[in-house]
């Protein structure tokens, strides 16, 4: 379980708090939507959640985020990535450049925690095949496209074995086929047990698969709750964040009294479909 | 991006050399360039030792095609320096107040031909090593992690940096940028360039600096490595003998033994 008891986190150079007061546990296993509008606090919670706050940036933080009821401002860094692994934004990025094939990728991380060939060679096969990249095992990162490059950085950490994934905007560079493929591979993760904590701003794809959301305004938590419900506040575009298509023309649809008031308000194209039916 | 270093793949027994052979090489080929008392010396090591290992692992096209076009402008600038400014007793021709004498000439092309076997050394080991079994080969040998990593980035900077710099090029062409132009107006498109390369590159350190640390790269264990390397006794006494000869160049050049 990750705990956030009265978190707030000052960046070096900035005027105010990216984080402010915030208290709240994720428990193990569930899949954790962070959304909010640019600059609300997204990527600082998942630097916090990961413990890349306080150890890699350095600034001023008070309160503490745990797992598993130890601080992670006190763990040794170097051996934070075998208990929380992150994925950033930029897939090009993440490849280490350091190995010449998809399957050696993967492998680096495990060699850095100093795992065996043989359990190596399992971990991998089967990190493979949840995010569906066996066929392209032998080819080289940089020959994929996006959506492959964020799935092998998928892969790296689901071999890793962390307990908690913590994804800063994966998507947020990839075109629609490479957020299929990428919602896809999350969800293959989360199924296999792995606390999700995702910061993004595809909405239609997070309802489907998240079990709750934290909406983040000016770094303070001001909704938190089960995703179709917080996806169709009004508040959503208030904040900035705005509310998926499905769910402003439904809402118009009963402002025009075409549909009865209590439906709740449609997220996905799915939850339209059963709504407008 | 097909790939993050310049080597290329070859079923070649050079290729199957472990990478501190190949290192070793390379140092002597360093060794050489500096410690060889001119041209004709220098030029036959290229001709006679590199290039044939080169062509052994099917990579002398590359290395020759790289190494002229990196050796030519230095080459050109060298000589036209030595060439006018050293002093010599035979003159070849003048240039205004300027005279190009034969001996100038002759010492630019030496130091021509020194960065040619230095240069043609270095490619030949990075055309036919994997950097990153270069790495693991360093990290058996006890050189820490960290520092092997700076190797295997530093092996891989010109080939990202030129990706780079096609990426930003390619977008100031979109949008409208001349580009096809003469070689002073190429000169004054390095501007619009280099801020956002060097920024970029800022940026991209910092964002892979994150993911080797996602990665447990500072972790503090005994590593393991997925890929492995071979070596052999035959390997070990030919790095012997091949640095011996390196030890046997650098004592010649200083006692004096060769001519100036």
């Amino acid at each position: 379980m990750i705990e956030f008891r009265d978190f707030s986190y000052r960046y070096p150079t900035a005027a105010a708090d990216s984080l402010s007061s915030l208290s709240l546990q994720i428990p193990r296993g569930q899949f954790c939507a962070v959304v909010g509008a640019n600059g609300a606090g997204k990527s600082t919670f998942c630097f916090a959640a990961s413990g890349f706050i306080p150890h890699f940036f350095r600034g001023e933080a008070h309160g503490s985020v745990e797992l598993a009821g130890k601080p992670l401002a006190e763990a040794e860094f170097g051996s934070l990535a075998a208990e929380v692994g992150i994925v950033f934004q930029n897939p090009f990025n993440q490849i280490s450049g350091a190995r010449f094939t998809v399957r050696e990728e993967i492998a680096f991380g495990l060699e850095n925690l100093g795992v065996e060939r043989g359990e190596m060679q399992t971990r991998i096969q089967l990190a493979l095949e949840v995010v569906d990249l066996v066929d392209v095992a032998e080819r080289s990162p940089f020959e994929l496209s996006g959506g492959q490059q964020q799935r092998v950085a998928l892969a790296s950490m689901f071999a890793m074995r962390p307990q908690v994934l913590v994804l800063d905007e994966p998507t947020s560079q990839l075109d629609p086929r490479g957020t299929r493929e990428v919602f896809r591979a999350i969800a293959a993760l989360s199924e296999a047990g792995t606390t999700i904590i995702l910061a993004g701003h595809k909405l239609e794809w997070l309802a489907e698969f998240a079990d709750r959301a934290i909406l983040l305004d000016q770094g303070r938590v001001i909704a938190d709750g089960d995703p179709d419900t917080i996806f169709a506040m009004e508040t959503m575009g208030e904040v900035g964040v705005g509310r998926t298509q499905f769910t402003d023309v439904a809402a118009a649809a009963q402002r025009a009294g075409m549909l009865k008031d209590h439906a709740a308000l449609p997220v996905t194209l799915a939850q339209a479909e059963a709504f407008f039916s | 991006m097909q790939a993050q270093s310049i080597y290329i793949d070859h079923p070649s027994a050079l290729h199957q050399l472990n990478p501190l052979t190949k290192l070793t090489f390379t140092l002597v080929f360093l060794v050489a360039a500096f410690a060889l008392p001119n041209a004709v010396a220098l030029i036959a090591t290229f001709v006679l030792i590199l290039v044939p290992l080169a062509a052994s692992g099917g990579l002398l096209l590359p290395l020759l095609r790289s190494a002229f076009w990196l050796v030519l402008p230095f080459a050109i600038s060298l000589a036209l320096i030595q060439g006018f400014f050293s002093p010599g007793q035979t003159a070849l021709f003048s240039l205004g107040p300027f005279t190009m004498t034969l001996e100038g000439l002759g010492s630019g092309l030496t130091f021509a031909a020194r960065l040619l076997l230095a240069l043609g050394g270095t490619l030949l080991l990075m055309l036919s090593t994997r950097p990153d079994k270069l790495m693991l080969a360093l990290r058996q040998r006890g050189l820490p992690e960290s520092l092997s990593y700076i190797v295997l980035t530093a092996l891989q900077i010109f080939p990202r940096f030129q990706e780079r710099a096609r990426t930003i090029l390619d977008a100031q062409k979109s949008r409208g940028l001349e580009t096809e132009v003469g070689l002073l107006r190429r000169l004054a498109l390095l501007v619009p360039l280099i801020a956002p390369l060097v920024l970029g590159s800022i940026v991209e350190v910092e964002e892979r600096a994150m993911a080797l640390e996602a990665r447990a790269f500072s972790y503090k264990t005994i590593k393991t490595s997925w890929i492995s390397l071979e070596d052999s006794r035959a390997q070990s006494i030919l790095r012997a003998a091949i640095l011996f000869f390196g030890v046997v160049l650098v004592y010649l050049r200083l006692t004096g033994f060769w001519p100036q």
